[in-house]
């Protein structure tokens, strides 16, 4: 009884994961991402990966918005700063416990997404590049603002934010994080990934190519557009407060313009209205800033910006020459791999066995 | 108090004007929602000073003006030419491309002139009282420059021939093809223009107002001619004129009555652009705006 079920799962999900290599291949990187810590990582190296996985839901989250509904903005670190603030908030005011404070967190960003959306429903194209970009901007002013200095301390921020896991050790912490994000990682990106594939997905799809069709044929884009907006809200605001607890810090940084330009690069470089793109695009960004431009190639400190502008020439030529981005290339391979392969070979000799079986 | 937001508010609106009529063309003439513009305002105000008497070419007011917006216009050119020209018409690429452009000066700025504040030459010390409000003669010759060269430009648009194929390319790009007209070419000429009035107007306001350059100039001004193109429609000369006066009373207005008026006078454009298009997203005149082809 309990072998044929095993097998039958076993089965089913050799048929649905082994057998497309799309998915096979996003399979071998998680083991990968799993196993990795057992290399004996320093912690530098995994605060890199925690930093990864959460800049990836950031980047996802804003594909979800600019490449599957082309609602272009210009300013996601509205949601993020959001969510790091309002946690900071809470617990500095409050005394909330982490794992109260960030569901809450989390709330307060996506009513957010639902608020700033409303002015950005009645524009498109520029004007909402420069509304959406307006909001953080004046959110920074705000907190940077002397008279508040009392509520959000200025320059410096919201210090001395708890960790997730205090009960552990400094070792024990920073491992138990790495896979805390990649857990959150995986089940936002498979969320984000199964939306955008579904039939809502289908419809944001219609709003970016011609949304005065779509309106034609019946569909209510304004409450398509909210959906969007919210979505993304919601994960931009989850990777934003996760952060600002690994980090132990909630400052205006996180509101800038460049730190919402970092998943436009993220995402073309990955693939942009891919979603699993900026996955990609968020560890590459990491490898190129962190190993390629501090250790093999030994920026002064002095000259650290050039990094962004590194990024930026990478951003530009990818448009001009290479507007699929990395991902999409890697998919588009496998893809022909698989047509390329005879009808009836397909799927693995178990599942065959096991549905012939059945037959008879 | 009156007499102050008037008088400043009406020359700082002239230099504002000229800012955003350069935004406002290159968008009714070929579509570009130009994110850099405010990096060419930048450009113009660093290039001044280098060309200027404290620079490293030491040259005067004038001529060092002149150079400094042909070497923006020239930039802009060779700009339009290797990156937004193979793009046009995709508008998420070119958004994304003019803000990457945008980027990428601010490195460049920070990298050759450091992360300093970056002193501009002024074009006279000594200042005038005009009804009770002292005045700086720098400030008085930029307000003037700005309006005759606002009303060069609308002689040029209205009355040359490269004016009228610029509006016939603006009405149907096809159409202007078919009967000759060179659009690769004309898009290109209004580029440049359109960085020189931006280029004209960081060097006034940077020698006249702030003093300094730096890196980081380029956002405001961007935002700035937004708020201002949006007031008054987007494409339409006229109203991007009387949109420039607008946001310069308020700004005025904001840094002489709020307190501690001017660590938040930044945040005055974006604020009447999110409440403009609130209230009013076709602009202040009514005139309907067309965000569609």
């Amino acid at each position: 009884m309990v072998a044929t079920y095993l097998r039958r799962a076993y089965s089913s999900f050799a048929a649905h994961v082994f057998d497309i290599p799309p998915r096979l291949l996003v399979f071998l990187v998680l083991l990968l991402l799993v196993a990795l810590p057992v290399a004996k990582l320093d912690d530098y190296v995994l605060g890199i990966l925690i930093s990864a996985n959460l800049l990836a839901i950031f980047a996802a989250s804003w594909d979800l918005l600019v490449g599957r509904t082309g609602q272009m903005s210009l300013g996601h670190a509205l949601f993020f700063g959001i969510g790091a603030y309002s946690t900071g908030l809470l617990f500095e005011n409050f005394g909330f416990p982490v794992w109260v404070s960030v569901p809450i967190a989390v709330l307060v960003g996506t009513s957010i997404g639902f608020l700033v959306c409303f002015p950005c429903l009645r524009v498109k194209g520029p004007y909402l590049v420069l509304v959406t970009m307006a909001f953080p901007i004046i959110l920074e002013a705000l907190f940077k603002w002397a008279p508040l200095n009392d509520i959000f301390h200025g320059e410096l921020g919201i210090r001395k934010l708890p960790s997730f896991f205090p009960f552990l050790k400094i070792q024990g912490q920073v491992l138990a994080e790495y896979y805390f994000t990649l857990t959150l990682l995986f089940f936002s990106s498979i969320i984000l990934y199964k939306i955008a594939n579904s039939h809502t997905g289908i419809v944001f799809v219609s709003i970016l190519d011609d949304d005065v069709s779509s309106r034609a044929s019946g569909i209510n884009i304004t409450k398509y557009k909210l959906m969007a907006f919210a979505i993304s809200g919601l994960f931009a605001s989850l990777a934003g407060c996760i952060t600002a607890h690994t980090l132990k810090v909630a400052n205006p940084p996180m509101l800038s313009l460049s730190w919402s330009f970092i998943p436009v690069i993220v995402t073309f470089l990955g693939g942009i209205g891919t979603i699993y793109g900026p996955l990609l695009g968020a560890y590459i960004y990491f490898i190129l800033d962190r190993y390629v431009l501090t250790i093999l190639v030994d920026i002064p400190y002095e000259l650290v910006y050039t990094k962004l502008m590194v990024f930026t020439l990478i951003v530009v030529i990818l448009i001009l020459k290479w507007p699929r981005g990395l991902a999409r290339f890697t998919t588009d391979k496998l893809q022909d791999l698989e047509e390329a392969r005879d009808i009836d070979e397909r799927g693995p000799k178990i599942w065959k066995t096991y549905t012939k079986k059945k037959k008879k | 108090m009156i007499e102050e937001i008037i008088i400043l508010g009406t020359i700082t609106g002239a230099v504002f004007a000229l800012l955003a009529v350069g935004f406002t063309l290159i968008y009714g003439v070929a579509g570009v929602t130009n994110l850099a513009h405010g990096s060419f305002f930048m450009l113009g105000a660093y290039m001044f000073s280098v060309f200027g008497p404290m620079g490293f070419v030491q040259l005067g007011i004038v001529p060092a003006l002149i150079l400094a917006v042909i070497f923006v216009a020239i930039v802009a050119a060779i700009l339009y030419k290797l990156t937004i020209g193979p793009i046009i018409g995709d508008e998420v690429a070119v958004l994304v491309v003019t803000v990457c452009i945008a980027m990428i000066f601010q490195q460049i700025m920070l990298l050759t002139f450091g992360p300093e504040f970056f002193p501009v030459p002024a074009f006279a010390e000594e200042s005038t009282i005009i009804w009770g409000v002292s005045v700086t003669y720098s400030r008085i010759v930029a307000a003037v420059t700005s309006l005759a060269l606002f009303a060069f430009l609308w002689i040029f648009i209205s009355k040359t021939k490269i004016g009228a194929a610029m509006r016939a390319i603006s009405q149907d790009r096809e159409v202007a093809m078919l009967v000759g007209i060179n659009t690769e070419r004309l898009y290109m000429l209004t580029m440049g223009i359109s960085a020189s009035l931006a280029a004209v107007a960081g060097i006034f306001i940077a020698s006249s107002t702030t003093r300094v350059a730096y890196s980081f100039m380029w956002l405001e001004p961007l935002a700035l001619s937004f708020a201002i193109v949006v007031l008054g429609g987007l494409g339409s000369v006229k109203g991007t004129f009387i949109g420039g006066f607008i946001i310069g009373y308020a700004e005025m207005a904001v840094a002489v009555l709020a307190p501690q008026g001017g660590a938040i006078v930044s945040v005055v454009p974006f604020a009447t652009m999110v409440l403009v298009l609130l209230v009013r997203p076709k602009g202040l005149f009514g005139k309907r705006v067309e965000m569609e082809e």
